[in-house]
């Protein structure tokens, strides 16, 4: 069998992505919490057995070199799975939920991967893209696209106010900052009125140039699509161009510098890098992709309340950073699907969910700091390899 | 406004600044010794609060009748329990990760807590439901016009300042103190001068999860309540107390702890806004001065090696 | 084959065989699925356990039915008495085509969120506990109906009836949510028709703990009675903080607080505390003791609790729509919408008759006191005999 290094790249990412589709299909598909139990086993023991073998690094290492091969399988896969599901709302919802998540935790990433910033009040800022989705649909004729913009924007004009205390603190302290932000957050708006109080806004759906995101897509008299489907579109629009931008910012000089504060702020500084105009960099972009997800996820939920922001949804971002590996995109592509599809569909553990993530976290932070996929060494060129 | 109703707020408000004091103090002590945030010191707390009922029930169900006895064994039980889990917690986490970048500590540490919360709400009967915490100290009050003074009142509060007051003697006038001040201080020349630093270390996480466990149940026996998540904003608003009142001193701890108190007594009393506001108004505030004196009220000396 | 693919192979194979294992044979009749949604957990919980058992004790007196066409299973969900919570478990069985109807929802700040939910996925719901007006008459859904009555004349009988005991002036404390919001409209809109005076007006968040600022406020306003409008679990703490401040005012609650876990809570403090709901208590409906019967032969741990009787009726008029119409949401729906006038159906809890915005009307409001650990109608306790006495008289 030839080696896989031989295989023209864009068979094996044909290849990998039948398989994963294959399997994700499988996964979402089936209801018995037996079969699915087996299956998660299943995939988890052959994930180990290809790293005892020494098949994983060859995998990621591959993975590495030819990143366009590893993109379009990602999009194949969703395209697959999507279209295997077309009409079954609720599959459809956990791939759009896992898209956008992914967006969200690609701000919270830049933040702590690349500026060594922690965000605990992460959730709060999807919050505020929520919110600002949930009063301009309904106050205002924005076009909704720009609305999802502008969701990003009041999200990083909100986080600016904090940054000055994040700046003048260092590590722990500004980590704290975050904390008691996400809670004065949820807290204004249980006592707020003005932004629903405790019980919430109701927001408008999607309307793109006429096209009703929330009604079914229907093609002639068969055929009904779950209304679910546009939003996937739009969430994998988003994701696609977010993941470009970060990779591009993790390649150029921006991201250089952005390393370099993170891995030493006192060593950077004598430098010469101006390291409160970087973290302010990381922290702003980063938390205008979460509002960003925010708003496209509130548009697609339909109904928003303070209890969606808790302190608890922060701590999971956190844990999908965690598990994913800090500072790699693809890390966090595999632990959101970890993270948000199996506690749906092993019902037996949806209530266990906070506290086996935690349990998970500690482990990991014991035994494997890097989590599930370490970010590889900085590669200017995919495929360069020094001569 | 009356000065009943002023002495009532007044009141409140000491009650509050004591329960935020006890617990500033364990997250202070944590971090003079080893330089990390221990973030599970809220949850402990409420395992501890959680513990003690547990004790009470058990100790009524085999009929032990006299209410100081139950008290008694309560905070005994509760205490000591929970100092064992402190040192349990020191030496299954917080050591191995001694090398660790802070943040890492930071994190498992906010992480078992959430394990401890989350254990209670599921494992503990009708865990998520709030549970009834017993009175077990007189109820009887003096009224003086618009001012109610419980007796049970008065005694929590002299109780808390007994135990700030002891800490504060155990910190500065024992061998055991001398020993933690030691090696907050200077690690490795306490370990030069044969302390026995792990040893230390247990000792006040020990300390600092005993405190925490006798602050739950001052907030049990006040608030005639518990419920899971009672040391979440309980622990943030101590460690918070904390940092303003500079991380490692322990004046600086309680200090912050009664400020904290103290701005939202304010915030309920002078503000015009609904007294709901007062979390908000007080965190506010608090994130305001840790922008302009961000290692704290105290003046924290740092030096770093590059 | 390389040893990953062939792992990777043997898992799926292996994963498909269970699969094909598992599959029961076929049962003689088709299975149908009904859902039920209510507060499983968190401080409301016992009313939502209660209610469950109901629907649940209504699925399977159905089952053990021989002359029934079909065979139900009942999916649960738990709404946490969250209202972001309601709405996407709301979204779960709603978006689940093979789920025909369903029994939804206590809390009303959750019931009056997940209405588009149900209205945007066609699924015919009967609500069995919420009490909240707008969840019925703030919309013109064609699939939301509701089995028990609105707070509107809960409040109506509750301030001719504290009015009538020579009670003269309130203090009212509630929650910030629709449901607390709510009450406090119509209880003033009740209580100054009926010369009652308001001092004053506190908001509070539904899981606040501490009261001792309102209540300080409300302790030098010295009001006869004080009005709570919210649920048990705040309940609870706002009555110990009464007595810790030592405000004397009467203790006067709303539906939300009739439940056992309120008592529990309080312990000696609920004593003498007030509350009205509507309808008559499930010993004394129409089908009262046969429901009461069936719910004890089961065995279920928790007890019914105030509006069990009302999610039983909500599932067996789900399952009889079923059974006449098939398992069809959008004739179930229409079904539903025509139980009205001649055509009303009979239940436990009496009649069951749809207005044209799906609301059944209940005529009896209950008047409840706690005496003793148990909450106790008012004309057969000790109060209205005049052996005990409220505060203030």
């Amino acid at each position: 069998m030839p080696s896989p290094a031989k295989i023209p790249p864009l068979i094996s990412a044909l290849a990998g992505a039948l398989g994963v589709s294959g399997y994700l299909i499988l996964l979402l598909h089936v209801e018995e919490q037996l079969a699915i139990a087996l299956l998660l086993a299943g995939g988890a023991v052959a994930v180990l057995v290809g790293v005892r073998f020494g098949i994983g690094t060859r995998v990621t290492g591959l993975a590495g070199d030819h990143e366009n091969a590893l993109n379009l399988s990602a999009v194949l896969v969703v395209l697959i799975v999507t279209g295997f599901f077309y009409e079954d709302h609720f599959v459809l919802l956990l791939v759009a939920t896992v898209i956008i998540f992914v967006i969200a935790c690609l701000g919270l990433n830049l933040q702590f991967g690349y500026s060594g910033v922690l965000n605990f009040a992460g959730a709060a800022f999807f919050g505020i893209g929520c919110y600002t989705a949930a009063v301009m649909t309904k106050n205002t004729d924005v076009p909704h696209l720009v609305i999802l913009v502008a969701g990003g924007v009041i999200a990083a004009a909100v986080g600016s106010l904090l940054l000055l205390p994040v700046l003048r603190t260092t590590s722990h302290y500004s980590a704290v900052i975050t904390i008691a932000f996400g809670l004065l957050f949820k807290i204004f708006l249980e006592v707020n009125d003005t932004l629903g109080g405790p019980q919430g806004l109701r927001v408008d759906g999607m309307n793109v140039f006429g096209w009703e995101f929330n009604d079914n897509i229907e093609i002639g008299d068969s055929f009904e699509a779950s209304f679910y489907v546009n939003y996937i579109v739009v969430g994998l629009i988003l994701l696609a161009l977010a993941f470009a931008f970060v990779r591009r910012v993790e390649r150029s000089w921006i991201g250089l510098n952005l390393d370099a504060v993170r891995l030493d702020e006192t060593a950077a500084a004598s430098f010469g890098l101006n390291i409160t105009r970087w973290k302010i960099t990381a922290f702003t972009l980063g938390n205008f992709l979460t509002g960003l997800a925010g708003a496209l996820f509130a548009m697609m939920l339909g109904y928003i309340a303070p209890t969606n922001f808790t302190f608890g949804d922060s701590l999971i971002l956190v844990s999908i950073i965690l598990l994913g590996g800090i500072g790699n995109p693809w890390g966090l592509v595999v632990a959101t699907t970890i993270l948000i599809v199996v506690p749906e569909k092993l019902q037996a553990i949806q209530e266990y969910r906070f506290l086996l993530f935690s349990a998970m976290v500690i482990l990991i932070l014991l035994f494997r700091p890097q989590g599930l996929l370490p970010r590889p060494l900085r590669t200017y060129l995919p495929g360069w390899q020094p001569k | 406004m009356d000065f009943g109703l002023f002495s009532q707020y007044v009141m409140n408000g000491l009650m509050l600044g004591m329960m935020y004091a006890l617990v500033a103090v364990g997250f202070t002590l944590f971090f003079g010794v080893m330089d990390i945030i221990n973030f599970s010191h809220g949850d402990v707390l409420t395992v501890g609060a959680f513990t003690g009922l547990a004790t009470y029930l058990g100790l009524t169900a085999v009929g032990v009748e006299s209410p100081w006895l139950v008290l008694g064994a309560t905070i005994v039980v509760s205490v000591s329990l929970m100092a064992l889990m402190g040192a349990l917690i020191a030496r299954t986490l917080v050591l191995p990760l001694k090398n660790a970048p802070p943040l890492n500590t930071l994190l498992i540490t906010l992480m078992l807590g959430t394990v401890l919360h989350e254990s209670v709400r599921l494992f503990y009967p009708k865990g998520a439901n709030p549970q009834r915490f017993p009175s077990l100290l007189p109820t009887d009050a003096y009224t003086l016009g618009n001012f109610t003074l419980r007796i049970d009142s008065l005694i929590l509060l002299a109780a808390g300042l007994a135990v700030i007051v002891g800490i504060h003697l155990l910190i500065n006038r024992t061998k055991l103190g001398l020993a933690i001040r030691a090696v907050a201080q200077d690690e490795d020349t306490a370990k030069t001068m044969g302390i026995n630093f792990t040893l230390i270390v247990l000792v006040t996480f020990a300390i600092g999860s005993g405190l925490a466990a006798f602050a739950g149940i001052l907030h049990g026996l006040y608030y005639s309540e518990i419920n899971f998540a009672m040391g979440l904003l309980l622990g943030v608003i101590g460690f918070s107390s904390a940092i303003v009142g500079g991380l490692g001193n322990i004046y600086g701890a309680i200090i912050g702890g009664f400020l904290f108190a103290a701005l939202q007594t304010l915030g309920v009393v002078a503000m015009p806004f609904p007294s709901a506001y007062k979390d908000v108004f007080a965190f506010g505030v608090i994130i305001l001065i840790m922008a302009w004196r961000p290692t704290g009220l105290i003046r924290e000396k740092i030096s770093q090696r590059v | 084959m390389s040893k990953f693919r062939l792992t990777h192979l043997v898992a799926v194979t292996a994963a498909a065989m269970v699969i094909g294992l598992a599959t029961a044979p076929a049962d003689a009749k088709t299975t149908v699925k009904v859902g039920f949604i209510g507060p499983l957990s968190g401080g409301t919980s016992s009313n939502g356990l209660g209610g469950r058992n109901s629907a649940d004790l209504a699925v399977r007196l159905r089952n053990a039915d021989s002359k029934a066409k079909y065979s139900y299973e009942l999916l649960v969900q738990d709404d946490e008495c969250k209202p972001n919570i309601g709405v996407q478990v709301a979204t779960k069985i709603a978006a689940n085509k093979d789920v025909i109807a369903a029994a939804t929802h206590y809390c009303s700040a959750v019931a009056i969120s997940t209405v588009d939910v149900y209205h945007k996925f066609g699924l015919p719901i009967i609500v069995w506990g919420a009490v909240l007006p707008d969840i019925t008459y703030g919309n013109t859904y064609k699939e939301v109906h509701r089995v028990n009555g609105t707070m509107i004349n809960q409040n109506e009988t509750a301030a001719k009836f504290m009015r009538g005991l020579g009670y003269k002036t309130w203090a009212i404390i509630h929650d910030t949510t629709d449901y607390g919001k709510g009450h406090d409209k119509y209880f003033t809109q009740n209580l100054e028709a009926n010369g009652g005076k308001i001092l004053g007006r506190f908001g509070v968040t539904s899981d606040q703990q501490d009261f001792l600022a309102e209540l300080t406020k409300v302790k030098s306003l010295n009001p006869d009675v004080l009005y709570f409008g919210g649920l048990t679990p705040i309940g609870v703490r706002i009555r110990a903080q009464m007595e810790k401040l030592g405000v004397k005012a009467q203790f006067q609650g709303t539906s939300g607080i009739v439940s056992d876990t309120f008592i529990e809570g309080s312990g000696p403090l609920a004593e003498g505390v007030v509350a009205f709901r509507e309808g008559a208590p499930t010993e004394k409906l129409p089908g009262g003791k046969f429901f009461l019967a069936e719910y004890g032969k089961q065995g279920y741990k928790e007890p019914p609790e105030a509006y069990g009787a009302f999610a039983f009726t909500a599932m067996s008029l789900i399952l009889d729509t079923i059974e006449a119409v098939g398992p069809d949401r959008k004739k179930v729906r229409n079904a539903l919408n025509k139980v009205t006038g001649s055509n009303a159906a009979d239940s436990i809890t009496g009649k069951v008759d749809f207005d044209d915005h799906g609301q059944n009307t209940i005529a009896v409001i209950t008047k409840y006191v706690a005496q003793d650990g148990k909450w106790t109608v008012w004309e057969d306790s000790d109060y209205s005999a005049g052996k005990r006495m409220l505060k203030g008289k």
